[in-house]
């Protein structure tokens, strides 16, 4: 009988730990780094459960919940606070509050353009209302 | 002054998959990571693919059993959404992989005999949090995708970053966890099991192939035992660690006592008794097995006082079920509950003050109007 061993799982953690530390650093919509921050407390999760389960101990487990908890509340403040910077700024551009950064620090500047977007698509020709349309002459007066 | 070639060899010999994997998930999600004028997703998505597949050769298991087949597709169905979630350039997108991240970390607690946090998580995270998300984007994003979505900050240095981190975890994982040569013995070991599996059907008198096994099998024990020093193979107790090396060593000398005996017969003339062979070889394996389980961990001492609450104390000799592993108990909600009302009462009364507080938090941010044009 073959198990899984404990460092397999400890691999898993650390890469959706990675892979939420990334997103955290090169995304730049306020929601989407928050997710990635989520992403990193699963990886962290799993390697909680996992030493609880090899050591036959349920402390990691009751941590998991623990950390569950303060998730929730952190997604409800956040959500809270996304929404009021959304309201002041009009968007969840990360870097239009660049303002806040260090003094000595450079403000990053996007030189790439955006590629142009695609062209509306032409509205359909309806023929121009109230024109009389051509009817035979009436044949008969009475 | 660091060796170069000693690095080199470590990298590209010792820990190819590791390397393979890090820089071809390095490649995969630099390539993948939205900006103006994008990659072909077709290349990122054949690098993700030649990573995860370098992944699977970093954490292979040797047999396929129904656990190692669910944990393969649990974490490789978490790794690629995980990996879906910060490429995705609709934000709506990315909370639905969140979703699917969350669903197979599910899976893994399940794997891990955790049903109770199972279902807290989905019911948390995929019931509550993301359907928040999904409806925070819904009213702040109604006119479709926003400049901020096409473009990364600095996707080169982020990617570099977050993977130099994972291989540098990745590595010291392998390190602590793994033993390749401690593998590559039991696996040996096994292999001896099928040939002398096969001889002692045959009980006839000894012959010139049970010799050669004999004297093969001595030869091999005697090197698991002591090493060998010029070939650069460590002996068993180095091997075994800290933790199991005196009984991987001793069990290895059992094993090596039992097939002294066999010689004797096989000098004397007399028929070998294989089965007691075999039985010291699973004997070897089975502490082999249980050893390699416990590479890497840090016993507390016997003297610490620990709670015994929330399951036996990891200084006490654990009930280990037939992999090695230390048993669970059956009644995961009662004694998770248990375990919340000794251990962590403090805890779990600060948890309950934290809601609150967040509950009034959240709502007195968001009630404020708004302050910018309406």
């Amino acid at each position: 009988m073959t198990a899984v061993p404990l460092h397999h799982y400890l691999v898993v953690g650390a890469v959706l730990f990675a892979l939420g530390a990334i997103g955290f650093l090169a995304r730049r919509n306020l929601i989407v780094m928050f997710l990635s921050a989520e992403m990193m407390l699963q990886g962290v999760a799993i390697n909680l459960v996992a030493f609880a389960r090899f050591r036959g101990n349920l402390q990691g487990q009751a941590f998991v919940l623990f950390t569950l908890t303060v998730a929730a509340c952190e997604a409800a403040i956040a959500l809270a606070l996304i929404l009021m910077l959304y309201r002041s700024r009009r968007s969840l551009d990360v870097s239009l509050w660049q303002d806040l950064r260090e003094p000595g620090q450079e403000p990053t500047v996007d030189e790439e353009p955006l590629p142009p977007p695609p062209p509306e698509e032409p509205l359909p020709k309806l023929p121009p209302a109230g024109v009389e349309p051509p009817h035979p002459e009436e044949t008969s007066r009475v | 002054m660091p060796d170069v070639s000693q690095l080199v060899r470590l990298l590209l010999v010792e820990h190819l998959p590791i390397t393979l994997a890090v820089v071809l998930g390095l490649t995969a999600v630099y390539l993948l990571l939205p900006r103006p004028r994008g990659y072909p997703p077709l290349w990122g998505a054949a690098a993700g693919g030649a990573a995860l597949l370098a992944g699977w050769f970093v954490i292979r298991t040797g047999a396929l059993t129904p656990e190692t087949l669910l944990f393969s597709i649990f974490s490789a169905l978490a790794v690629v959404s995980g990996t879906l979630l910060i490429t995705q350039r609709n934000p709506a997108r990315a909370a639905l992989a969140f979703a699917l991240v969350v669903l197979s970390t599910c899976g893994l607690f399940l794997l891990l005999a955790a049903p109770f946090l199972m279902a807290a998580t989905v019911i948390v995270y995929a019931g509550a949090i993301v359907v928040t998300f999904l409806f925070v984007i819904m009213l702040a994003q109604q006119e479709g995708l926003s400049s901020a979505d096409q473009r990364s900050r600095e996707p080169l240095l982020a990617s570099l970053a977050g993977f130099l981190l994972l291989g540098t975890v990745l590595y010291a994982l392998a390190r602590s966890y793994q033993s390749p040569h401690l593998n590559d013995r039991l696996r040996e070991v096994q292999q001896f099991q099928t040939r002398i599996q096969g001889l002692s059907r045959e009980t006839a008198l000894p012959d010139e192939r049970s010799k050669q096994v004999v004297a093969e099998l001595e030869k091999f024990l005697r090197t698991f035992r002591k090493g060998d020093p010029q070939k650069n193979i460590p002996s068993a107790r180095i091997l075994g660690g800290e933790s199991g090396g005196d009984e991987l060593a001793d069990a290895v000398y059992e094993a090596q006592d039992v097939l002294e005996k066999q010689q004797f017969n096989l000098e004397n003339n007399r028929p070998v008794q294989w089965d007691e062979v075999e039985q010291a070889l699973a004997e070897v394996r089975r502490v082999g097995d249980r050893v390699v389980n416990r590479l890497g961990t840090f016993q507390p001492r016997d003297q610490t006082p620990l709670s015994g609450l929330s399951g036996p104390p990891p200084n006490r000799e654990l009930r280990r079920d037939a992999a090695g592993r230390p048993e669970l108990p059956a009644e995961n909600v009662a004694y998770l509950g248990r375990s919340l009302f000794t251990d962590f009462l403090i805890a779990v009364e600060l948890a309950g003050t934290l809601l609150l507080v967040a509950t009034v938090g959240a709502i007195a941010i968001a009630g404020r109007r708004a302050e910018g044009p309406p």
